[in-house]
């Protein structure tokens, strides 16, 4: 059974390994672009004793992580559901909950990969000395991948085709990270905005995988490692029932 | 003995947009002997593939029971997997892999350990005459090539059960008799087939039973023999040479020819060639083709 499944993650690794160039060279564009722009306006701001340059880094490899896992399931799942490779996965003897987990998994494999390789090349210029939480941010980092490869899962299982995906994409992943307080404090949100943060899990991610690195926290860290384990747990239950409502009809 | 494959009841209603639900399936009962060869045969639309979807356990029966070696395959459905080999009427390929990478990933989704991969790949490959493809893309295959890979992907982890849905569409003639080649070891080694095709010639070549399917029923099932001596004109017409020769009891003349009623093709055959030896200048039995039995049920 777990060589069943294991082949399919490894199937799924091979397949981004074959485009590593856009594994990594894209993220690490987006990222090197934002830096550039908020070093040269941040100057030596500070965030609660923390130099912005820092904050929004970790903010923004967190964005970096969520989006390439997110993105590898969701596009796999869609492209094979188009080509009617999916056949494949219907055809295995793999259990429902292995599916998803090998997809989310092998998101899990791409999205560190890619975080490795933008730290390797940006850390150098960014006012972090070393790491407060190494453990914790251990734990972020996989269960971070994890809650959003399976959420690609769903969403790949669900999407008939490209058009509801980029839907998805632009309204609603790219509106999370631009509330997920990346940029800046959610509490400087104005009005309702800080309290509608807290329900946005990658909200917690970035917070909790910055507090991790540099030991600053918007909402409390314990608060947000709570939410994340919820939200994984919740998303693996939902990523099996549509793995079964959508590969065995 | 259990049977290979047990279908009892199976039914199943497709729902769709802007139609009345069309039932694909209708109390579908089949039985698949262990280690023959079984022909699924029907026009286009008369539900063989829906009826391997379901027994492959990629969609589910509405009503009715299957059962693959025993294994229920609603209830046990990975059991039931792991034994069958299936080739799908369509030809997909994965894009982004290789011959070699497509095979090995896929028979490690069926439990090959990594270890055994490769030689098992080449093997397959061998079997197919696939080998100097190995490395290419599957992508850059020609269509019969594709469906080879596709044959290849099914019998890779040795399956028990092994179904074929049209496996020689768009295949050339030579490597047609190759497949059938294969097929036939296959049950030779044990392996039970069940397959589709529209190809008559090739359904009486390989099956040792056959199931005519048409509009979601069954409307025959039985051996080739079976099948044509029940829509033969059960009788055998020759000529003689000399038409003074003492008659077999039971051959009645009809003008220049005589007929006989036959009961066994091959055993009346003997008899009359035994009876009357050189005297016999022309003799044709009218066993029909499969061709004309399945136009004869079939037609509407
Ligand atoms: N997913 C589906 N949704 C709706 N109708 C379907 C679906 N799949 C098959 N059908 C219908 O079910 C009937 C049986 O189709 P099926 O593919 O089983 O036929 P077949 O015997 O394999 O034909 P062919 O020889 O053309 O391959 C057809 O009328 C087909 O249109
Ligand atoms: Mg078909």
């Amino acid at each position: 059974m777990l060589t069943n499944v294991f082949a399919l993650y490894a199937r799924e690794v091979k397949r981004f390994q074959k485009i590593w160039l856009d594994t990594v060279v894209s993220p690490l564009m987006s990222m090197v672009l934002f830096l550039a722009v908020f070093g040269i306006v941040s100057g030596d701001r500070m965030v609660g004793g923390l130099p912005y340059l820092a904050f929004v880094y970790t903010g923004l490899l967190t964005m970096t992580m969520v989006n390439a896992s997110f993105s590898n399931p969701a596009f796999a799942l869609v492209i094979s559901k188009n080509l009617g490779s999916i056949i494949d996965i219907q055809l295995a003897p793999l259990p429902n909950w292995g599916i998803g987990i090998a997809y989310a998994l092998a998101a899990c494999t791409r999205a560190l990969l890619t975080l490795a390789v933008a730290l390797l090349i940006t850390i150098w210029f960014i006012p972090i000395h070393g790491i407060s939480h190494p453990i914790l941010l251990l734990l972020g980092l996989v269960l971070t991948g994890l809650e959003f490869g399976m959420l690609g899962v769903c969403f790949g299982m669900y999407a008939k085709n490209f058009e509801a995906l980029t839907f998805v994409t632009t309204f609603i992943v790219q509106p999370m990270i631009f509330l997920a307080g990346v940029f800046y404090p959610v509490a400087s949100l104005p009005g309702i905005w800080p309290m509608v943060s807290q329900f946005n899990p990658m909200h917690h991610s970035v917070n909790l995988l910055r507090y991790a690195t540099t030991g600053y926290a918007d909402t409390a860290p314990m608060l947000s490692l709570g939410v994340i384990v919820s939200i994984t747990v919740a998303v693996f239950v939902l990523m099996q029932w549509l793995t079964k409502k959508k590969l065995n009809s | 003995m259990i049977p290979a494959l047990s279908v009892k009841h199976a039914g199943k209603t497709f729902k769709r947009q802007n139609a009345e639900p069309l039932e694909a399936l209708k109390d579908v009962n089949l039985e698949i002997k262990a280690g023959s060869i079984h022909g699924l045969l029907g026009p286009n639309g008369a539900g063989k593939s829906t009826l391997i979807s379901l027994i492959s356990g990629i969609s589910v029966a509405d009503q009715g029971s299957i059962e693959v070696f025993g294994l229920d395959v609603a209830k046990q459905t990975q059991a039931a997997k792991q034994i069958q080999g299936i080739v799908p009427q369509e030809v997909v390929v994965e894009p982004a892999f290789t011959v070699r990478e497509v095979l090995y990933y896929f028979s490690g989704m069926y439990g090959v350990p990594a270890g055994e991969r490769d030689a098992r790949i080449d093997a397959v490959l061998k079997d197919l005459a696939l080998s100097d493809k190995a490395e290419e893309r599957a992508r850059s295959l020609s269509g019969g090539m594709k469906r080879r890979l596709m044959i290849a992907k099914s019998i890779i982890h040795k399956p028990k059960l092994l179904i074929l849905d049209e496996p020689t569409a768009g295949v050339d003639v030579a490597l047609r008799q190759k497949i059938w080649e294969l097929v036939r070891r296959l049950r030779d080694e044990g392996t039970t087939i069940l397959f589709t095709t529209h190809y008559l010639e090739e359904a009486e070549q390989l099956c040792d039973r056959i199931t005519l399917i048409n509009h979601g029923r069954i409307i025959k099932d039985g051996s080739l023999k079976d099948l044509q001596q029940e829509f033969s004109k059960n009788v055998i017409t020759f000529e003689l040479y000399d038409r003074e020769a003492t008659a077999l009891s039971g051959v009645v003349a009809d003008g220049n020819a005589y007929h006989f009623p036959m009961t066994d093709l091959a055993k009346d055959m003997r008899t009359l060639t035994e009876h009357y030896q050189s005297n016999i200048k022309s003799i044709r039995s009218e066993a029909v083709s499969l061709e004309k039995i399945f136009l004869e049920l079939t037609k509407d």
